[in-house]
């Protein structure tokens, strides 16, 4: 099934910073939760993993992002992926596309478009709940991006900046977040009822 | 002439209470899954995630490694026995385990064997399998475009198109439509829904390598063409094939089918020479057994301005999924979908039928509805309430003005059915009665008035039922007739076996009450067996309300044999000539001195102690029924609903069911089954479908997603009847189980409709869910 | 290798007791390990309450409870709804109001029910119909269902006021 997610995000960081982070796709990488890059074929094509845990099964992913595009003079990076499960539980794929662009007061703006499609197994369990499960992962990775680029920040006039991270990628648990997503589900239903935030 | 028996007896018309309830309430049913054996092991499949796949490669070494787990069965091994393919029981072949591609989402990939089912889960988890996802093609109305991915390879014509098939009148048809002063033209679309009975399907396999003799436990409605199949395609010698369907927690039709899983635990059996259990879950059930409908369809009716009907169109793509594994005749490849014309009387009619192949479950079975006799009564009860929309004329006044006469029965349909009997007229009259039609219709006039929703939906269906006669009958070649054997013990006590399989409808009481009628023995002497295969009778099963017209003719016609014998021995007993006795069910007496008599169980005895000479012992007949035609059982559902405008939801407020069955067995027992059938017709109409997106996907695939209603959800129906006996049946009877399903969806929605054709609705694709019918009030600016 | 825990269980009055692995379900502990195969399986998604049994009082769905939480507690199950082979009341109604076809639901069915008197000796028609809204049945309509738990629940005020 095929769902578009617009995100948009601000970084406190300048253009240049934030532009050079992104147009790396092992430190992107770096920040999806459960996302690891074991290989780079040239500098458009990696291959990567990322593990899915949904309750007790665990599904590995295994595929190839390519980058169709990378403007450097725009900001703007155009990238599709396409992974299948190891065993054979099912795929997804991905087109994305990302431009950044300054703020007056010197913070960046990443807006994302992105259209995923899952096959499988968790596209019948899971079908109402991607779209949320997606906005989380997304949260978790603007989190670990606003992260590493702190971290970059303080580091790097010490040391070289580091790619990815080595250590064994903690799967994503889909169960939390199937979890917090119903609460939040639930949370702005209530709020639709009994007025508040449209958080749409 | 259909004696009057006493209570204790419990002939035909009496509501005798249910024999097989005493085991069902104490827990004491035998269900395939309760059957366990010594030495027993658990099959689990491995399925498909891909809706269209080529198989690059499967590994099975870590599932093989798993302690406790005893086979691992590929697609490749089934084909060194020449097995990965077996026959559909429609001219067509199906995968058992896929061997280079999968065709539609959960498809059979492999199966596993373990000790215990929970190792079989874990090793079914560690089979990997090297998928390249091929281009899915999911909508039927695009299976013969030009760059459409061809699905199946193994056919010698590249196409996704199965058959083509057409009856009647094209031209006149076309020439009445071109003339008629008054058309309407319906575009309904019949969605894919699944029988679900709540017992899924399943087997317990067990080869003796030491007899040589394969037993298999099996949710089978029709065990006895299983065993040949299985014969035939196995290989195995069809005398050491033992099928036993014990009792079956429910069928409509989605246990008639042999599944890849019962092909598997056989073949596990006889390599591993221990007994194989394969249960399927209900996620697996719903996602590939056999669903039904998907029927995309056309209707164009030509009436004159006064509303007589003169001619009916029909077109209809029919989406078969992967393989095409309907369960019906084999001359009717969509199935007795030309009873359309339904209970009116046209000129003249045309009707062509479409197949394709899509990346979905394979079937297109009946789904109690005597083969595609729902999509059938549907669309023409749907396409008279558009044309009376058309015409400004009330559905009712349409409909009574068209029903086939009285007189014009048998009556001959332009479609080619011999319609048996039928009033439509008394029927439609004592619904309306019912439910105080003309009432309705005035409060409906008040209530828009107050800008309340409020529908009356009619249906006047005529049914098809009881395959079928052997000159034109036949599935996989075995003709359709139902037997019966019958055997009377001394003291006068019997049993009786059918080749029929009931999974709930109560053959071990009705049966025993046909047997009652004929013979006067008491039902709660008379033993029903059905589904051993080694002991029963050669039939086609139970499926399309058959059972009562050809097994219960067969019983009978069996019982009849019995009595001529009896009679025999009654004379040489009461030293009369046979036309001497006059007999009332239970005796028989001397003409004119009825205290001369000699009872059925009298005559029993003496049929095995004191014999007229040259009669052999014993009091047992067989008779194996070929019936003459099929029957058309009919009704009139009129159905009342509110829509709430806030939330889009229908209620159903009343609904009266008028069913002619002609003469019944049980009558408690029809009530049930009318209660059965509507409750489905409810789901289908309003909650039920098996999507799938564009990828293949299925989306109605669990119980969380695919809703059967509960006991909230369900309304009580208010049943009735009228009695217009079948001319051919001995006993009058017709048969009923389907009735419900076939001709309530039509109420359900043309009431809906109706609650809203005043702001210009003509019709709402099912299911009717209250989201559908809450956009419609938004989009006619009468949403709250 | 794999860990097995030692479970102890009233089952119909009877002490039960045996060593499973913790993941197995209530409803396959009743069926495999006692062999009482009454209690039946009907989905998987916990939406049929063809497994329902009733633990330390409550009507639960067994498919969703482990055998090991059942430790040291009591479960009647449809064997144990007879009283030495005089059907109860519930059973008897289902016969008498043809409160069944199949049989494949209504083990649970009267289970549910079972509880729902206890709580509610009786109850209105709509009480009758959300106390079993958990227990899906395919073949009768509920009609008759609700009929038959009417007609225990009048047996058995009788049989109060006759006691």
């Amino acid at each position: 099934m095929a769902i578009k997610i617009e995100k948009t995000f601000q970084v406190q960081e300048p253009l240049d910073r934030v532009w050079k982070f992104l147009s790396d796709p092992t430190k992107v990488a770096g920040c999806v939760p459960g996302a690891q890059v074991t290989e780079a074929v040239d500098d458009r094509t990696y291959k990567g993993l990322i593990k899915v845990q949904v309750g007790p099964s665990v599904t590995d992913y295994r595929g190839e992002a390519h980058i169709e595009l990378l403007d450097h003079e725009k900001h703007e990076i155009q990238m599709v992926g396409k992974g299948q499960d190891v065993r054979g539980k099912g795929s997804a794929s991905m087109k994305m596309t990302a431009q950044a662009r300054a703020l007056p007061d010197g913070s960046t703006e990443v807006v994302t478009v992105s259209e995923v499609n899952v096959v499988g197994l968790l596209a019948q369990l899971g079908a109402r709940m991607i779209q949320e499960v997606s906005n989380r992962m997304f949260e978790e990775f603007t989190r670990n991006l606003r992260t590493q680029l702190q971290q970059e920040r303080v580091v790097d006039t010490e040391q070289p900046s580091t790619s990815g991270n080595a250590a064994q990628p903690e799967p994503i648990k889909a169960v939390p977040l199937v979890l917090s997503v119903a609460k939040e589900s639930a949370g702005r239903f209530l709020r639709r009822i009994f007025g508040g935030p449209d958080s749409r | 002439m259909l004696h009057k028996t006493s209570p204790e007896i419990g002939g035909m018309g009496h509501s005798v209470k249910r024999k097989e309830d005493l085991r069902f309430v104490q827990g004491k049913g035998t269900y395939v899954e309760d059957v366990r054996l010594p030495g027993m092991v658990y099959g689990q499949m491995v399925r498909s995630p891909y809706a269209h796949a080529r198989i690059k490669a499967i590994r099975t070494e870590e599932a093989r490694k798993l302690p406790g787990v005893l086979a691992v069965i590929t697609g490749q091994d089934l084909e060194k026995a020449g097995l990965s393919w077996m026959p559909t029981l429609f001219h067509d072949k199906q995968m058992v385990l896929a061997t280079g591609k999968v065709l539609f989402q959960s498809q059979e990939v492999a199966f596993v064997v373990a000790e215990d089912r929970y190792t079989a889960a874990d090793a079914a988890e560690l089979v990997e399998v090297d998928y390249e996802d091929l281009p899915v093609l999911v909508d039927p109305h695009r299976a013969l475009d030009a760059d459409a991915p061809i699905l199946r390879e193994d056919r010698e014509e590249k196409t996704n198109h199965i058959f083509h098939w057409e009856v009647g009148d094209r031209k006149a048809t076309e020439s009445v439509l071109q003339s008629a002063p008054v058309k309407a033209k319906l575009d309904a679309f019949f969605p894919r829904c699944h029988p679900a009975p709540l017992e899924t399907c399943g087997c317990v396999a067990d080869y003796n390598s030491a007899t040589g003799k394969l037993t298999v436990w099996e949710t089978s409605q029709a065990p006895h063409a299983h065993r040949t199949l299985f014969a035939l395609v196995a290989g195995l010698p069809e005398n050491n094939i033992r099928i036993i369907a014990p009792d079956i927690g429910g069928g409509f039709g989605n246990k008639v089918p042999i599944y890849p899983g019962y092909v598997c635990a056989v073949v596990a059996s006889l390599q591993l020479g221990r007994p194989v259990k394969w249960i399927e879950t209900r996620s697996e059930n719903l996602q590939s057994t056999g669903f039904a409908r998907d029927y995309h369809m056309t209707a164009e009716l030509a009436a004159d301005r006064d509303g007589k009907l003169r001619g009916l169109r029909v077109k209809t793509l029919a989406d078969h999924g992967a393989f095409n594994a309907a369960a019906q005749p084999s001359k009717f490849p969509a199935g007795l979908f030309s009873i359309c014309t339904g209970s009116y009387d046209f000129a003249t009619a045309f009707c062509e039928v479409d197949g394709v192949y899509t990346n979905k479950a394979p079937g297109g079975i009946a789904y109690r509805c005597s083969f595609r006799v729902t999509e059938a009564a549907y669309l023409i009860e749907r396409a008279m309430d558009v044309l009376a929309q058309e015409l400004k004329m009330d559905p009712v006044e349409l409909r009574l003005k068209n029903f086939i006469p009285g007189d014009k029965f048998p009556y001959q349909s332009p479609l080619g059915w011999s319609y048996d009997s039928g009033d439509y007229h008394a029927a439609m009259n004592l619904a309306l009665e019912k439910i105080g039609y003309r009432d309705l219709r005035k409060q409906q006039e008040d209530k828009r008035k107050n800008g309340e929703l409020m529908g009356i939906g009619v249906s006047s269906f005529t049914e098809i039922v009881g395959a079928g006669p052997a000159h034109t009958f036949d599935i996989v070649g075995i003709k359709m007739f139902d037997s019966c054997e019958i055997r009377v013990h001394p003291t006068g006590k019997a049993i009786a076996r059918m080749g029929t399989k009931a999974q709930g409808q109560g053959h071990e009481t009705t049966f025993a009450q046909i047997i009652a009628q004929e013979l006067g023995i008491p039902v709660a002497d008379i033993t029903v067996e059905e589904g051993d295969t080694d002991t029963a009778p050669y039939g086609l099963g139970t499926y399309a309300s058959r059972s009562t017209p050809v097994a219960g003719a067969a019983t009978s016609m069996a019982s009849r044999k019995i009595r001529d014998k009896a009679r025999k021995i009654a004379g040489h007993l009461l030293e009369v000539s046979e036309e001497d006795l006059e007999w009332e069910p239970g005796k028989f007496y001397v003409k004119g001195a009825p205290s001369k008599s000699k009872t059925i169980q009298e005559i029993a005895f003496a049929a095995y102690t004191n014999l007229p000479p040259g009669l052999e012992a014993g009091l047992e007949a067989v008779h194996y029924y070929d019936p003459p035609n099929l029957t058309f059982p009919f009704g009139t559902y009129i159905c009342v609903v509110d829509i709430d405008k806030g939330t889009g939801e229908v209620k159903v407020r009343r609904f009266v069911a008028v069913d002619d069955c002609g003469n019944i067995i049980n009558p408690m027992i029809v009530e049930g089954q009318i209660h059965g059938g509507l409750t489905e017709g409810l789901a289908i109409a309003f909650m039920q479908e098996i999507a799938y997106d564009e990828n293949g996907n299925i989306q109605g695939g669990t119980f969380m997603d695919y809703l059967v209603p509960t006991a909230v959800e369900t309304p009580n129906w208010e049943t009735d009847k009228t009695c217009t006996p079948s001319p051919h049946h001995p006993l009058g009877a017709k048969g009923v189980g389907e009735s419900p399903n076939v001709g309530s969806p039509a109420a359900f929605v043309n009431a809906v409709v109706d609650a809203l054709a005043h702001l210009g609705v003509r019709h709402i694709d099912m299911p009717i869910t209250p989201w559908k019918v809450w956009q419609i009030l938004k989009a006619k600016g009468v949403a709250e | 290798m794999v860990t097995k825990n030692l479970v102890r269980v009233k089952v119909n009055g009877q002490d039960c007791e045996a060593e499973i692995e913790p993941r197995l379900l209530l409803a396959h502990f009743i069926r495999d390990v006692l062999g009482l195969t009454g209690t039946h399986v009907g989905c998987d998604t916990t939406n049929c309450g063809a497994c329902t049994v009733i633990l330390d009082g409550r009507p639960v769905k067994s498919c969703t409870v482990f055998a090991v939480q059942a430790e040291g507690r009591e479960i009647r199950t449809i064997e144990g709804v007879a009283n030495h082979g005089q059907l109860h009341p519930l059973q008897e109604g289902f016969k008498e109001e043809h409160g069944l076809q199949c049989g494949f639901c209504t083990p649970g069915m009267i289970l549910s029910a079972y509880a729902l008197l206890e709580k509610n000796p009786h109850p209105t028609e709509e009480e009758i119909r959300w106390g079993i809204s958990g227990n899906l049945c395919r073949c009768t309509g509920y009609q008759n269902i609700v009929k038959a738990v009417q007609y225990a629940a009048n047996k058995m005020s009788g049989e109060k006021h006759a006691a």
